[in-house]
């Protein structure tokens, strides 16, 4: 029988350098997938590539003919040796093929685990195959799996929750302080690309109103109408440091700008209110100190990077359950996968001994043409348990047969034993 | 047959308090599911223990201290299930039930004390004293635990280096609001319950207050809330500070029981 393999490279096994030269064009890959579907290789055939990895998942005969074929028309294009390439692929079969397939939806294979992308190029890969009509029934039932347990993944574990940029993780510390960012206001003093990037995202996120401070009044107000705020000259904005939740520094300015004593005097109209300073600015926007302030919290760059170091190692403490979570679905899908083998077989063995059963029934039932309703009932309900009983034992050692991976040579047999036409049935 | 189904319902308690610090480590939904079905389940058990128990005395199971813990348990895991529900924090579990799971043990493991109230005690007055009590100290429960959320959180964010709690605990804020639901659902109960106790302790004894460890140090504690609710409306106290007068409130509170099961006074069995 045809096996399903995957075969390809990743960042893990090959530099940029290769994995560039292997990156084609959507209509050059449909055209690739349609030939490889055409020379009879492949029966079905899919293609990822991003420039992460570049992957041909197919089911075939000869799955080591498949992906040199395939690896061969992928490098045609820009004239890479396909000898080159042999020893950077790696190619997986059966079980194993499964579990790789799993690991790249659900993003433990990627370069930053978690990253949310991956899915989206997979789902992308896989529709623009469909497109071809590449995909047929194994690969169909291996994807729309593997997109089942990416999000059970994402639902399940908290891989992909925490910020592993700085900006981001800027914002969910915000979350943690503030709850909800919903009508939270933000003063961003200064005129840095991430400083404006963090804007976004708290703007994003519903954070209103937003407050633009620069020492050039022209640039505060293009900040400002880029992320819907308002222009506030730069000399008066320690007086908005009352009213705002957030603030965001990241100028150019040799000495910190924003000091203790504007910080205390501001605390004294703001109530417990907890105020938020998020400075990107190197050197440092925020005066050392103000985070031993009550109820204010003070982040600078280092801060920051720290937060994102501890998210990646939660995320790689996350990663240890989304690989037990694939696992267990990977058996999942390949004990079914086998059940799947000789259902049926089984469905055509029952066909037969009921057909074979009504056929008895109906014969004795003639030659006692006096028989009561009650005396039809007994026989056909005698016959049905005889039946069930025969089959319990062959159906339950099928099943376990599949099981074990021996499925095949026991349908065969079954097949030969009861008369049941051909040796295979399609899938 | 009560002590059977308490025994019960301490069981799940304890069973759920374990799940609920598993959870907080490991926070994997399906122990989380499990901590609140054996939590629900115990306090269920717990509602029939104390019907039960109701039924046998002939009055309702608040005649002694240690069946007043047994009570407070018994509304702290529902108003702890309640807030969980509301606000979206699994964690809360794991910070409430140990305490529940103290109390409730500790009811079990104490001499039961009389059964039979002293003439002077049997009034419906009592009992409006003593449920109104009850509710609002299982609210100050739920206030303390989040005041102690509060305070490890902001430890966290303080010192910028997120740890296991970090990421387990909810914001701020959602613990502010928290703090201060219970402290406002707890207040009205421990202030009328306080003011009946007194009122009754007139028609007993004839004087409003007379020396008794357990009455003084309660009105010690609602003193330290009648301040953290006087400074949230009037100073605008929030947060680290709202939080820190949960811990003192609920210190008061421990103190007001250990006074009451340790020293003589009118309170004790």
């Amino acid at each position: 029988m045809p096996e399903l393999f995957i075969s390809g490279l990743s960042h893990k096994t090959a530099p940029i350098a290769v994995r560039e030269q292997l990156v084609v064009e959507e209509d050059k890959l449909r055209e690739i997938l349609v030939d490889l579907c055409a020379t009879g290789v492949v029966s079905e055939v899919m293609i990822v590539s991003t420039c992460n990895r570049v992957e041909v998942y197919g089911v075939a005969e000869a799955p080591g003919e498949a992906r040199a074929l395939a690896f061969r028309r992928l490098g045609q294009h820009r004239g890479v040796d396909p000898t080159s390439l042999e020893t950077l692929l790696y190619t997986k079969s059966g079980a194993e093929a499964v579990a790789h397939c799993f690991r790249v939806a659900a993003s433990l294979d990627s370069m930053i685990i978690g990253e949310p992308q991956i899915l989206g190029q997979v789902k992308e890969a896989f529709a623009l195959a469909q497109g071809c009509q590449t995909v047929g029934p194994r690969l169909h039932r291996l994807w729309s799996r593997a997109f089942g347990v990416a999000k059970k993944v994402r639902t399940e574990t908290e891989l992909a929750r925490h910020a592993v940029s700085v900006s981001y993780a800027a914002v969910e510390l915000a979350r943690k302080i503030f709850g909800s960012l919903d009508g939270k206001s933000v003063l961003l003093i200064g005129a840095g690309k991430m400083g404006e990037l963090a804007a976004k995202h708290l703007v994003d996120q519903g954070a209103f109103p937003i407050f633009v401070a620069n020492r050039t009044w022209r640039r505060a107000q293009e900040m400002a109408r880029v992320l819907a705020g308002t222009p506030v000259p730069f000399d008066e904005w320690p007086g908005a440091l009352a009213a705002v939740d957030i603030v965001i520094t990241s100028t150019g300015a040799p000495e910190p700008i924003v000091r203790k004593t504007d910080v205390e005097g501001a605390l004294e109209t703001r109530r417990s209110r907890p105020l938020f300073f998020i400075d990107i600015g190197v050197p440092r926007d925020v005066e050392p100190g103000i985070n031993e302030l009550e109820t204010v919290f003070s982040y600078d760059i280092d801060d920051l990077k720290q937060v994102v170091e501890s998210n990646l190692r939660e995320r790689l403490r996350e990663a240890q359950k989304a690989e037990a979570l694939v696992e267990r679905e990977v058996a999942r899908f390949v004990a079914h996968g086998h059940d799947l083998e000789v259902v049926p077989t089984i469905v055509s063995l029952r066909e037969r001994l009921e057909g074979i059963r009504r056929g008895e029934v109906a014969k004795a039932l003639e030659n006692l043409p006096d028989a009561d309703l009650r005396t039809r009932q007994a026989m056909d309900a005698l016959s049905q348990s005889i039946v069930n009983k025969i089959l319990h034992t062959p159906i339950v050692k099928l099943r376990e047969s599949s099981r074990s991976g021996q499925g095949r040579s026991w349908t065969e047999m079954i097949h030969e034993l009861f008369g049941l036409g051909r040796g295979r049935h399609d899938e | 047959m009560n002590l059977v189904l308490l025994d019960l319902a301490l069981l799940a308690y304890v069973g759920a308090t374990a799940l609920a610090l598993v959870h907080l480590i490991q926070r994997q939904d399906r122990i989380h599911r499990a901590a609140s079905l054996l939590t629900q389940g115990g306090w269920v058990v717990h509602t029939l223990a104390l019907v039960v128990r109701g039924v046998e005395l002939g009055r309702p199971p608040l005649g002694t201290l240690v069946e007043a813990m047994s009570v407070v348990a018994w509304a702290a895991v529902l108003f702890t299930l309640w807030a969980e529900r509301q606000y979206g924090v699994k964690v809360l579990g794991a910070f409430v039930l140990p305490l529940v799971s103290v109390l409730g043990v500790s009811a079990a493991w104490l001499p039961p004390g009389l059964t039979n109230l002293a003439p002077a005690l049997r009034s419906a007055w009592i009992w409006g004293h003593v449920t109104l009590a009850m509710l609002g100290i299982s609210a100050f429960v739920l206030n303390f635990a989040g005041g102690v959320m509060y305070l490890l959180q902001e430890r966290q964010l303080k010192a910028k280096r997120p740890g296991a709690l970090y990421y387990r605990l909810p914001s701020l804020e959602t613990l502010d609001r928290i703090t201060y639901r219970a402290l406002t659902l707890g207040f009205p109960f421990l202030t009328l319950g306080l003011f009946l106790g007194a009122l009754w302790a007139r028609t007993a004894w004839g004087s409003l207050f007379t020396f008794d460890p357990l009455a003084l140090l309660s009105v010690l504690a609602w003193l330290v809330y009648a301040a953290t609710l006087g400074g949230r409306a009037i100073a605008g106290w929030r947060g680290r500070r709202a939080a820190f007068f949960a811990v003192v409130g609920f210190g008061a509170l421990a103190l007001t029981l250990g006074a009451g099961l340790l020293l003589p006074g009118r309170h004790g069995s």
